[in-house]
Parts: C-alpha cells; sequence; structure tokens
C-alpha cells in the first residue's frame, strides 16, 4: 500500500527531489569555495565566517522551498481527483493521510542525504584558519529537521481546498522569506514581532529556520 | 436477506439552495437499480452520502447492512465505485493505476482485469490524464469490476460516452452482475440506458425522491387517457390518477398508472368515456412523473 503511495508521489515530485537534492549538495561545497577563491588562499577566520554565514541563509530558504513544493505535490492528485479516490478508498482516513505524509517524507530523504553529502565534502577539501572547525552533520541534522518542520506545516495546509491552501501559503511564505533574508541581511524589519516571537523564537515551532547555519564555526 | 443499501430519512443540506430531505431508499440485494433524475436533482449527492463521502444531517444509512460512514473502511472494500468525473491520478499509467487500486483491495482480480483491459482495448502503458473520455471510463469501470465487489454504484458512468464504447461497458457489467449476482446502483438522466438494463427505478428531483418500484411497474400501466365528459371526483377509480389536463369545455388528458383493459367501464359509470388509450415508454413516463411531482403542492412523493 505505502509503496503504491509512495510511487505516485514520487511522479509528482521527483523533479523537485532531484533539483533539491542537487542544490543540497552543492550548497555546502559553493559555501567553501567562495570561502577559499580568495587569491592570498589564507582566509583569516573572521573573513571566512562571514563568508560562510552568508551563504548559510540559503539553506533554511532551500528548506521552507523543498518543503513547500513536496508538500503540494504529495496533496496534487487528491486535489486533482477532488479527493473522491481518497474518500472512497476502504482505509480510514488517518490511515490515508499518514501515508501520504510518510511518503512525502521518504522523498524528503535525498536532499537531506545531498546535503550531508555535500557538508562532509566541502568539510574534507577545505582548509581552515587555525581555530576553526567544521561541523557538516550538525549542519545536515539541523537542515533535516527545518525540512521536516516545513514540509509538516506546509503539508497540514495544502490538505486544504486548493483556494484556502494557497492563500495560506502564499501569505506564509512571503512572510518567512521576507523575515528569514531580512534577518540575515541584519535589517530591522518589523512584520509580525508577535507572531514572529510565538512561532519563530525558541521553542516556536519555525525556530529551527532562524539563527546562524554555519558548516564552519569556532 | 438484507437490502443491498437502506437510507431512512436521510437529511442532507449544502447551502441554502440545495437539500435532500426525507430520503427513503431501499435497493434490494441482488438487484440493478436505476436512478432516474434530471441534473441537480441530487442524485450524485445521494451517492456520496451512500458512499460516506458526505455526512448527513440526519436519516441512517445502511449499506450492505453495515451503517454508514461508521463502517465506511469495511464497506467500501465490498464497493465498486465509477464516480462522474474521473478521479484518478492523471500522471500513472493504466497498469500503474491498476496496481494502485490492487494494493488496497484484498479481493482484486488481476487474471481478469487483465482480460478486461483486453476486451476495452486498453494501452496498459498510457498514462491515464492522456487518455481519451470514453478510455477513461473504461478504465473506471475496469478498476470497479476488478476488485470483484457485492455492490456496484456508478454515477453516469457512461455520460457523453459514444453508443460503442456504452454498450462494452454496460455489456462488461452486465457480465459480471449475472455471474456474480452482485447489486448495482447506478444514477444516469440517459433513460434508455437504464429502462434495458434495471429492475427497480427510483425517480430524483429537487433532493426528493419522487417515485420508487419495481421496473416492470413503472414501464406497464402508465397510461394517457383522453377522456371526455371527464368526471370531477377520481377518487374512487381502480388506477392511479398522476396528472389530468383541461383540452377544452368537455374533455381532459389524464395520465394513470395501474390501468388495466376493462377499466373503461369506471368512465362509463359515471357519464364520462375514454376516446384513446396511449401507451407511454419509460421516457414519457419519467417525464410526466417529474411534471407531476413539480405541480404537486409539496413536493410530495407522487407514486
Amino acid at each position: 500500500m505505502f509503496r503504491v503511495v509512495l510511487y505516485g508521489q514520487w511522479k509528482w515530485s521527483r523533479i523537485v527531489v532531484i533539483l533539491g537534492t542537487v542544490a543540497g549538495f552543492a550548497l555546502p561545497i559553493l559555501s567553501v569555495q567562495g570561502a577559499s577563491s580568495d587569491p592570498t588562499s589564507a582566509m583569516k577566520a573572521g573573513e571566512l565566517l562571514s563568508v560562510i554565514q552568508s551563504w548559510g541563509v540559503l539553506y533554511p530558504v532551500l528548506a521552507a522551498a523543498i518543503g513547500l513544493l513536496v508538500a503540494i505535490a504529495t496533496w496534487a492528485p487528491d486535489h486533482r481527483g477532488r479527493h473522491v479516490l481518497a474518500l472512497s478508498l476502504p482505509l480510514p482516513r488517518w490511515r490515508y493521510v499518514l501515508l501520504r505524509f510518510a511518503a512525502g517524507l521518504v522523498l524528503l530523504v535525498p536532499t537531506m542525504l545531498g546535503v550531508l553529502a555535500g557538508a562532509v565534502l566541502a568539510s574534507a577539501t577545505a582548509t581552515l584558519p587555525p581555530g576553526l572547525e567544521t561541523y557538516p552533520v550538525a549542519l545536515a541534522v539541523r537542515f533535516a529537521l527545518a525540512l521536516g518542520v516545513a514540509y509538516a506545516v506546509f503539508f497540514a495546509i495544502s490538505a486544504g481546498t486548493t483556494r484556502t491552501a494557497g492563500i495560506i501559503l502564499g501569505i506564509i511564505g512571503a512572510v518567512i522569506v521576507v523575515q528569514v533574508v531580512a534577518s540575515a541581511a541584519g535589517i530591522e524589519l518589523d512584520l509580525t514581532n508577535p507572531v514572529q516571537a510565538v512561532v519563530m523564537n525558541w521553542p516556536g515551532p519555525l525556530a529551527i529556520f532562524t539563527g546562524r547555519w554555519m558548516l564552519i564555526d569556532v | 436477506m438484507t437490502n443491498a443499501v437502506e437510507i431512512h430519512e436521510l437529511d442532507y443540506r449544502a447551502g441554502k439552495s440545495f437539500a435532500i430531505q426525507d430520503l427513503d431508499l431501499t435497493v434490494p440485494t441482488g438487484s440493478i437499480y436505476g436512478f432516474l433524475g434530471p441534473n441537480g436533482s441530487g442524485k450524485t449527492t445521494t451517492i456520496r452520502l451512500i458512499l460516506g463521502l458526505l455526512r448527513a444531517r440526519a436519516g441512517t444509512i445502511q449499506v450492505l447492512g453495515e451503517p454508514m460512514p461508521l463502517r465506511a473502511p469495511t464497506v467500501l472494500a465490498r464497493v465498486g465505485f465509477v464516480p462522474e468525473q474521473p478521479h484518478l491520478d492523471p500522471t500513472l499509467t493504466v497498469c500503474e493505476t491498476m496496481r494502485f487500486r490492487e494494493a488496497f483491495y484484498p479481493t482484486w482480480d488481476g487474471d481478469w482485469a487483465g482480460r478486461l483491459l483486453r476486451t476495452f482495448d486498453l494501452d496498459p502503458n498510457h498514462p491515464f490524464g492522456k487518455l481519451s473520455k470514453g478510455q477513461k471510463g473504461k478504465v473506471m469501470m475496469l478498476l470497479a469490476l476488478a476488485q470483484r465487489p457485492d455492490l456496484l454504484v456508478l454515477d453516469e458512468p457512461t455520460d457523453g460516452l459514444d453508443p460503442v464504447v456504452r454498450r462494452d461497458m454496460l455489456s462488461a457489467l452486465i457480465d459480471y452482475v449475472s455471474q456474480h449476482g452482485a447489486s448495482v446502483f447506478i444514477s444516469s438522466h440517459l433513460v434508455h440506458e437504464l429502462e434495458r438494463m434495471c429492475d427497480w427505478i427510483g425517480v430524483m428531483d429537487n433532493g426528493r425522491l419522487v417515485s420508487h418500484m419495481p421496473m416492470e411497474q413503472f414501464k406497464n400501466g402508465i397510461k394517457r387517457l383522453l377522456v371526455s365528459e371527464a368526471p370531477t371526483d377520481a377518487g374512487s377509480a381502480p388506477f392511479a390518477v398522476l396528472a389530468r389536463d383541461r383540452n377544452g369545455a368537455a374533455s381532459e388528458t389524464w395520465l394513470v398508472r395501474g390501468w388495466e383493459s376493462g377499466m373503461t367501464a369506471w368512465f362509463d359509470g359515471r357519464g364520462a368515456s375514454v376516446q384513446s388509450i396511449v401507451d407511454l415508454d419509460l421516457e414519457d413516463g419519467f417525464v410526466e412523473l417529474l411534471r407531476t411531482f413539480r405541480r404537486a403542492p409539496h413536493g410530495q412523493e407522487v407514486l
């Protein structure tokens, strides 16, 4: 049962999964290459951390984007069929939702592994100034958690009607992207301060998206 | 023996404009029940209520002896459903769609599914979304039949299909029913299609069941009479008067049910006479029935 659901979802989300995996693999490698492309080839620790931090903004953005697109693809066949197939199958609705959710989670694994592989490879090839260390596994685990949270949130929203989901997703997506980019760029932006305090600050559900995403740190 | 479907005093409301009220309906086990009604009469809504896709406000539904929607997973494992609109994943091929369905139905008959695939002349490697309307209809019928259901619920399965495809689908359906004794609940507004295959008929209009009876009873005995000097009171008539229209000063057209030869004597005894008797086919009977129902003061069941 799970296998056929997974296969159906793979057909809907394979382009997103492949692109996400490639992007996830490339991101840590590119961030380190950018750091070591300096002509002196011996960046100071502070400069390197600054470069790594600026690349780090892209991890939560990638996690949110892949989570969003896979969640949409997860429900897409049901939305197309107006949920008639899902409702007329001989199994409880909660079980069908779990099947869909689990299949989507499995489809996130390649992207998670892509980030892990890219981070390990980048760590192995990077030349670091004294006092700095690489954290490929920590970065990959954090990315996996963020991807899982993004997927879960968007999965729940996408379960509604297309119109409702579109409105909510549009608002949330825009707020998250603006907030994350502004936060990384150091811009004082108070779009949703009260909501942000609850949602984005620890122990809020989206706290994992904020803060520093560092492959290399002290 | 329990009925395949039993509905009692069902109430359902969708917004302010449409409601199903006090619906009582019984589909005898082993019957082919034709569910007739004009577009928007509530046929699809009733089917969705039967299958547990919608929740009623009041009333009870039993399908194959089990309460719905309480026992939906158990019941749906024994029901083959063909909805009005294609509902399958358009990216999957016909073969993949069959595999998907097989995973959910323990009674799936792969050999027979393969035979139906050849009978319907379907390409198993063609994506469902790129099939023609007729081919999509065939795939949906194939899936419903290959799971070996005890009850088939078909919502206008042949609507918009060409006669050849329609005949292929219906003959596969009749073959299955004749071999396995399954019950069929089929909705349509194609009266002649139901006339050929159904043994029970129910007519819906405006969210209410207008009529519900064996097909033979429905087909036989509906007559249009031209009556001269018609009596005012027809309460004691040995037949049911469905409608009467005045043609002029001395003549009326009556629509009656339960007519038998020799009943002209009832008119003779009241100073009236029957000028002509016209047999109505199912479509005429259906149209007259709806016309009568819509004239009735409270939309009461007319038969």
